[in-house]
């Protein structure tokens, strides 16, 4: 079973995503902010594809995906990231910082799989 | 691994949301999408899905009897192929399989239509037609949350695929060297479909040339996730791993990657659905799509572009069917002989001038895609269940309102009366506006009944030919889904029973041709629907025997002729000795009384011997809301519909010991509320009958007082009262009140059987039968 680490700051959008990742049979790591998120990491949890917000409160999500993608055990592990369709200048820095990808709010639960899917090994 | 459908870009709702989230705040928006379960999210879709495959279904049949008719406009063939195509493509995003296997094989007999490898025949059209039907079940089936079609539904479906086999495997399109062996090979394939397509030449696959960045793996990406993505979309024919660019081993960084992929992928997707399935590493990677059928000149240039040799791509795209040996062969010799000529893409370009006929393809598919938005442009999809909503809302403004009017007359305010009159009016309007959004032309269902005329004529080896005239006339959209099923039983019926034999109608001095006519009006607050035919009529003294036989008539009852032949409707009746495959589905015509019953309607046949049947069905508009006159026995309220009442008079006290009155002359029968609903206290001075009229009778209702008109909001009545004869439903009243609305087809109806029993000298019962 992949695990998939989910970092947001709404705690709408953390429970709505992990409902639809625990349904589709993942295990779900959640934080609700970047430190909280790099202490796991950190702690050294098994992660497949960690799937992140930008705009959080704290460390943002950029600085987020860089320091995790520093770290030797997740240097391969997929990233995405929380994006709008008019954000296309973050998409950029986003990629830059290491991010694999990005899912488009809002998703249906088809798009979010579709595209975990694609990414997660 | 579960199986996930493709991502839905495609669906119309996907981008209206993501137009949507343009403009509103981004998290507002994600919270309350993604708070809903994904199977709420999925059956959203599906409903999507089933409207529009049933659209398209029909529009394919609609093509079909044109080809059918003679039809040869390409412009028919190809929108018989979209459809087809549509619902293939749709069925996929959903993941009903059933059905997008089977449309897959509608779909490549089209195509080959479509491109002139084969002719309309008559055989063909039929097993298409079948087709339709079969689709048609499945998606029934499907919707209905069933997974797997039945034994006996897959085993159908299989009898219509091998109808169509023969229809798969023509003549391969000339030109091609090994087009015989081809035929022959997919011949030898035996039952399987998929053969015959997969036999079709590899150059009708996209071509996709990937050359994946360096650093694709340190982005947290594998090549490999991108092919296997790639497969949720289509079916990769051919794939050459490029290992070109790959350094010697000790100059190798094992984090980089040095791959590229030529893939032939045969896909009905989109360009751009391809494309993002690239999307995340479209700014690092070299992407080039081709699209089927694609000019050499520009696989040519593909070569020129990429970073391998031309040699070498040459090589593999030959390989992967893209290009012909002949093809490269030739532009490589121009190359050598003319060695100034630039690069090898650049003289095929030149060689190869445009063909016209790719140009008028391309202008025919900018024509239709910009017709296609002109159409769509006008109309609105919106869910059935928001109008229901809107119209319970109108419904409980209706009520409110008429509570507010109430209370502003007890206050006798001028001011106040005045603003809540003015607001009732705008309430009215608002009303007839939200029923009139669920207002649907009649005609789509009526046009249904060509396909069955057709089929019906062929079965049963009679020339018919179906009449449609009022197929403008509007009526509720509940109504409309609920009348689909009686209407074709009546339709049958006439075709069957009704029409006589060629040669019985030879005879009787008829045209051969049988005739059966649809027709809907409107009258006084119903929609009329009549389905008519000019064959033997009924035959009354069959009937009378029958019921008699049946014990639905009693010996020495004497009936009218208008009365022995509505005795079809009653239950138990059926004078049809041989069951037919047609008429002879297990309903009877007390079924289709029934169902038009529960729509608050009603049916009746008059006949002719020799010139033929009508039946004829009333319908209310609206099951919702209507123009209700309120009257009052006692202390309850009963309301009238508007549209049945013809005037009111006043009863004198002088005692009518009769149930009837006189009218101007006229007999008018009646009956009492106060007696029929065992209103308790005693009838006042003076009463006032209200007239009725229903589909051409009339009668009086008498009550105590009248109070004038009232808009009702028609509440269904509960269980236990639904069986309840003469009366139809309730309503509230602004004070608050329950208010019970008149059955007055069944209070007519009661009144012309009483008038009956009367002058036959038999008194029936008043009370109020209850079933």
């Amino acid at each position: 079973m992949s695990t998939i680490m989910l970092v947001d700051d709404s705690a709408t959008i953390l429970l709505s995503i992990s409902n639809i990742l625990t349904k589709a049979g993942y295990s779900v790591e959640k934080a609700s902010n970047a430190a909280d998120g790099l202490a796991k990491f950190k702690s050294g949890v098994k992660v497949d594809l960690l799937i992140t917000d930008l705009n959080m409160p704290g460390m943002n999500g950029i600085e987020f995906i860089k320091a995790v993608r520093s770290l030797p055990n997740y240097k391969f592990m997929p990233i995405l990231f929380l994006t709008t369709e008019s954000q296309q200048i973050k998409r950029q820095e986003a990629k830059a910082a290491g991010a694999s990808g990005w899912l488009v709010k809002p998703a249906t639960a088809d798009e979010l799989l579709a595209t975990i899917k694609l990414v997660i090994r | 691994m579960p199986n996930l459908g493709p991502p839905l870009p495609s669906s119309p709702r996907g981008e209206a949301t993501n137009q949507l989230a343009a403009l509103e705040p981004d998290t507002v928006r994600l919270a309350t999408y993604f708070a809903l379960k994904p199977e709420t999210i999925m059956d959203e879709v599906l409903s999507v899905f089933s409207i529009e495959a049933r659209e398209q279904l029909e529009a394919m049949e609609s093509g079909l009897m044109q080809l059918e008719q003679g039809d040869r406009d390409p412009e028919t063939i190809n929108a018989v192929f979209r459809a087809a195509h549509t619902i293939k493509g749709g069925a996929g995003v959903v993941e009903i399989h059933s059905v997008e296997q089977f449309t897959h094989i509608l779909e490549n007999v089209l195509d080959r239509l479509r491109n002139g490898q084969i002719e309309v025949g008559g055989e063909m059209i039929s097993a298409l037609l079948r087709g339709c039907d079969h689709i048609g079940a499945l998606l029934t089936l499907v919707l209905s949350g069933e997974h797997e079609p039945s034994e006996q539904l897959k085993q159908a479906g299989a009898a219509i695929a091998e109808e169509l086999r023969p229809f798969l495997g023509g003549p391969a399109p000339a030109g091609s060297g090994s087009g015989g062996n081809k035929l022959a090979e997919a011949e030898e394939g035996g039952g399987d479909i998929e053969r015959g397509d997969r036999e079709r030449a590899t150059y009708d696959c996209w071509h996709i040339s990937i050359r994946f960045g360096r650093d694709v793996l340190k982005m947290g990406m594998e090549p490999l996730s991108y092919l296997r993505y790639l497969l949720n979309l289509g079916e990769i024919a051919h794939l050459t791993t490029l290992t070109d660019a790959l350094p010697e081993a000790e100059q190798m960084d094992p984090e980089c990657c040095y791959l590229g992929f030529e893939i032939s992928f045969r896909s009905h997707a989109t360009k751009a659905e391809i494309e993002k399935v690239f999307a995340f590493c479209r700014d690092d990677c070299e992407l080039r799509i081709l699209p089927p059928n694609s000019k050499l000149a520009d696989f040519l240039q593909l070569m020129d572009a990429l970073p391998e040799e031309t040699m070498r791509l040459g090589e593999i795209l030959v390989r992967s069917g893209a290009l012909t040996p002949e093809e490269l062969d030739a532009g490589l010799k121009i190359q050598s002989r003319e060695p100034d000529a630039g690069q090898l893409g650049d003289i095929l370009v030149q060689q190869d001038a445009l063909q016209p006929e790719l140009v008028e393809a391309a202008v025919a598919k900018q024509k239709s895609v910009s017709e296609k938005k002109a159409a769509e442009s006008n109309l609105i999809r919106v869910h059935a269940d928001k109008l229901d909503q809107l119209i319970d809302l109108v419904g409980e403004l209706v009520i409110a309102g008429a509570s507010a009017n109430l209370l502003a007359k007890k206050s006798g305010e001028g001011t106040l009366v005045e603003a809540t009159s003015v607001l009732s009016r705008l309430v009215e309007s608002i009303r007839d506006s939200a029923l009139q959004l669920r207002m649907v032309q009649i005609g789509e269902t009526f046009n249904r009944f060509h396909r069955v005329a057709r089929d019906v004529s062929k079965e049963l080896g009679k020339e018919i030919e179906l009449v449609i005239t009022g197929a403008e006339t509007e009526l509720d959209k509940s109504v409309v889904e609920r009348i689909g099923d009686p209407l074709l039983h009546l339709v049958r019926n006439a075709m069957d029973h009704g029409i006589e034999s060629a040669a019985a109608r030879a005879a009787a001095g008829k045209p051969v041709k049988g005739r059966v006519e649809l027709n809907a009006y409107h009258d006084s607050g119903s929609i009329v629907i009549e389905v008519g035919d000019d064959g033997g009529g009924l035959n009354v003294e069959r009937i009378q025997a029958k019921a008699l036989e049946k014990g639905i008539i009693q010996p020495g009852q004497i009936l009218s002729e208008e009365e022995i032949v509505n005795l079809i409707f009653a239950a138990g009746f059926s004078t049809v000795d041989k069951v037919t495959n047609l008429s002879g589905r297990g309903v009877g015509m007390d079924v289709v009384r029934k169902n038009i019953a529960a729509l608050r309607g009603s049916v009746e046949v008059t006949t002719a011997a020799g010139e033929g049947s009508r039946f004829t069905i009333r319908l209310p508009l609206t099951l919702a809301i209507i123009d209700g006159f309120l009257t009052g026995v006692g202390k309850s309220s009963y309301v009238i519909p508007l549209d049945m009442v013809v005037e009111c008079i006043e009863l004198s006290n002088t005692s009518v010991d009769r149930d009837y009155l006189n009218l101007r002359g006229e007999v008018l029968p009646f009956v009492r509320l106060r007696e029929l609903f065992e209103v308790p206290g005693s009838r006042p001075p003076r009463e006032n009958a209200v007239v009725v009229q229903y589909a051409g009778k009339k009668a009086g209702i008498v009550v105590d007082q009248l109070m004038g008109e009232f808009q009702t909001v028609i509440k269904p009545l509960g269980a236990l009262f639904r069986n309840m004869r003469g009366i139809g439903g309730s309503t509230i009243l602004g004070s608050g009140e329950v208010a019970l609305i008149l059955d007055i087809q069944a209070l007519v109806s009661r009144c012309a059987r009483a008038e009956e029993l009367l002058s036959h000298g038999n008194t029936g019962s008043r009370r109020l039968e209850m079933h």
